[in-house]
């Protein structure tokens, strides 16, 4: 069976539910980054399934600079990540506390 | 299809690009030049400012106003939010000029991430498409990140790039969900083409949640409540500098894309359902979110003890004033009301940009090394010992809270008046609420000031030396502050003087072939 639009659209929205209970409830930074990179790939898969529908390149050319902006994320994501791991020895969401009202 | 190529509609962006890598490696080969490279990146910026003002001229006759397909676009939205995105990273360049000697910081990477990230909020003013406003966003968002961790063995900065980063790419990410779900509602992500094809959406719901994705993207970057948790962490950990480049930057290039895709992309068209409750839905949601921004951040602000903590309280108030004007120019009626009133959300933007980098400047250069004395008691009875700064900074705050002959004040009667004036019961309501709230935000200003004049010191107090660069930016803001305060026909003028051929109109809703399901199934 050929997968419709609704099945992308489907797929896209669990795994985007998934990525952002992960991100509210995880307490591991990496974890939470993860999570949000799972977001991110649930929305190409929409943009894909968008793209196919209309026979329109458009959509798939946002997934391009998608990806490629997730790659940037990741990059930065981590050395923003590791010099927080530096200078707690944590990676725990919860130890960011000083910056409080 | 033609790719549409057009190097010279760029060319601000280009200049401002080709100047950052070229800071970057200039300071491979060169270490230790830190004066040279913010010499270098200002001189680019003039640049690009010139370049600027030459689209400004010239678009329309021998620059076309839209090139690349529509994507980029040259309109008065786009020309008077650049304008202030270059003061802004040239104000930001000469207080940083301080800090980044007293911190050692690597003064290459510095200033190229600060012009990468004015490339970001470049595009995102002339970004007339949602990948070029998504690119921006990125671009800029990304560079911020980093600066807010700049100082790397500071455990309140790396906590507050961490927050930055890891709640802003979740704004992020729904933001693209947006885009996505209204690319599929109107098979294009041409913001001109949006317009039109919302009368005839292919899949309504999916645009009403596109829309309110979006809005949850936008809404972070520009810190307005319920999305506002991570502003006071992070404007109170980043370094100083980068905190008033945050506030006045970033959030005016967010206002610049959000009110393109809104006001411009999901505009009323009479006598189509899906467009009125669309247009509906997003009014309503944003006036919510101006009442609650612009009360909790008053209210907020004034139990704070950290200047910094308050001015990012405060800047969460000011997008709340600034959303009046967005919702007003969401409901204007005529083309020419709603572009005048967004030439006054850019000037609002811009006032308030200069005002509060004037503030960061003095906040800046009180706080020491490390950012240590940032809380209010820091202030006391610094009035008389060193006039310079209490003085410039008492005049910001008046500013700030709205002072006749100041820019704050001239900035919020032009974007209240038009809000007041057309009528609406809503508007008026928002006015209102904004009006009182600007009362209850002289507690907190008015404070600084009290504790600067008429508190003894108990500490021991040194007349900080000011560097040639903060009494440059300190000279300027107050200047400007009084220049914007008295001048503003001037500068407002040429904020709607668009190039003619493209004004922000909404498209007539033309019928359009519906899309031909038959090949799309295929």
């Amino acid at each position: 069976m050929e997968p419709t639009l609704a099945s992308y659209l489907a797929l896209s929205g669990i795994l985007f539910t998934i990525g952002a209970v992960g991100v509210i409830f995880k307490r591991n930074a990496i974890g939470m980054f993860m999570c949000i990179e799972l977001m991110l790939n649930a929305v190409n898969i929409t943009f894909v399934g968008f793209s196919r529908f209309y026979n329109d390149a458009t959509g798939q050319l946002f997934v391009f600079m998608v990806m490629s902006v997730a790659a940037a994320e990741a990059a930065i994501g981590l050395g923003i990540i590791i010099a927080f791991f530096r200078n707690r020895i944590s990676v725990d969401v919860d130890d960011a506390s000083i910056l409080k009202n | 299809m033609n790719p549409d190529a057009n190097l010279a509609i760029i060319l601000p962006e280009i200049v401002v690009a080709v100047f950052g890598t070229i800071v970057m490696l200039y300071d491979c080969f060169v270490p230790n030049s830190r004066k040279t490279t913010a010499a270098v990146s200002i001189f680019g910026l003039l640049l690009a400012a010139i370049a600027l003002f030459w689209l400004w001229l010239f678009a329309g006759q021998s620059v076309p106003v839209s090139a690349w397909n529509g994507m980029i676009v040259t309109d008065s939205l786009r020309l008077s939010f650049s304008i202030s995105f270059l003061i802004i990273t040239a104000v930001t360049i000469l207080v940083s000029a301080v800090w980044v000697e007293r911190e050692d910081v690597p003064a290459g990477e510095y200033y190229s991430l600060l012009l990468f990230a004015t490339v970001g909020m470049l595009l995102m003013a002339s970004g007339n498409d949602l990948v070029i406003i998504f690119l921006g966003l990125e671009t800029l968002s990304l560079s911020t990140y980093v600066m807010a961790g700049l100082r790397k063995t500071d455990l309140r900065s790396n906590e507050a790039a961490m927050k930055y980063f890891i709640l802003g790419s979740f704004a992020s990410a729904f933001l693209l969900y947006g885009m996505a779900l209204v690319y599929g509602a109107t098979g294009s992500t041409n913001i001109s083409e949006i317009a039109i094809k919302v009368a005839n959406a292919n899949f309504p719901a999916l645009l009403l949640i596109g829309g309110a994705m979006m809005l949850v993207g936008f809404g972070f970057k520009i810190a307005c409540v319920p999305f506002h948790i991570w502003t006071p962490d992070v404007y109170e950990g980043a370094p100083t500098p980068i905190t008033g480049f945050m506030a006045a930057g970033p959030k005016a290039a967010a206002f610049a894309s959000f009110m393109r895709v809104f006001v411009l992309g999901f505009p009323l068209i009479n006598g189509v359902q899906v467009s009125a409750f669309l247009h509906d839905s997003w009014i309503t949601a944003l006036s919510i979110m101006a009442i609650l921004t612009m009360t909790f951040g008053n209210v907020a602000a004034i139990v704070q003890n950290n200047v910094k903590r308050m001015l990012a309280y405060s800047s969460i108030a000011h997008a709340g004033y600034a959303m009046v004007g967005f919702v007003a120019a969401g409901m204007a009626k005529t083309a020419d009301k709603r572009e005048e009133i967004i030439a006054a959300v850019a000037f609002y933007m811009l006032a308030y940009a200069i005002t509060n980098l004037g503030a960061f400047a003095i906040v800046t250069l009180i706080a020491e090394k490390n950012d240590r004395r940032t809380e209010f008691d820091d202030y006391n009875g610094i009035g008389f010992r060193s006039p310079l700064l209490s003085f410039s900074l008492s005049i910001f705050m008046l500013s700030l809270l709205g002072l006749p002959l100041t820019a704050g004040f001239i900035s919020k009667v032009l974007v209240f008046q038009p809000a007041f004036e057309a009528g609406s019961p809503l508007l008026v309501f928002l006015v209102v609420v904004a009006v009182v709230n600007t009362a209850i935000s002289a507690y907190y200003y008015l404070r600084l000031i009290v504790v600067m004049f008429f508190r003894e010191r108990v500490t021991e107090w040194e007349n900080p030396k000011i560097p040639y660069s903060l009494a440059t930016v300190l000279v300027f803001a107050v200047l400007g502050v009084f220049y914007l305060g008295i001048f503003s026909d001037g500068v407002i003028r040429l904020f709607k003087s668009s190039p003619s051929a493209f004004q922000l109109r909404v498209s007539e809703p033309s019928v359009q072939p519906s899309i031909d399901m038959t090949k799309a199934e295929r």
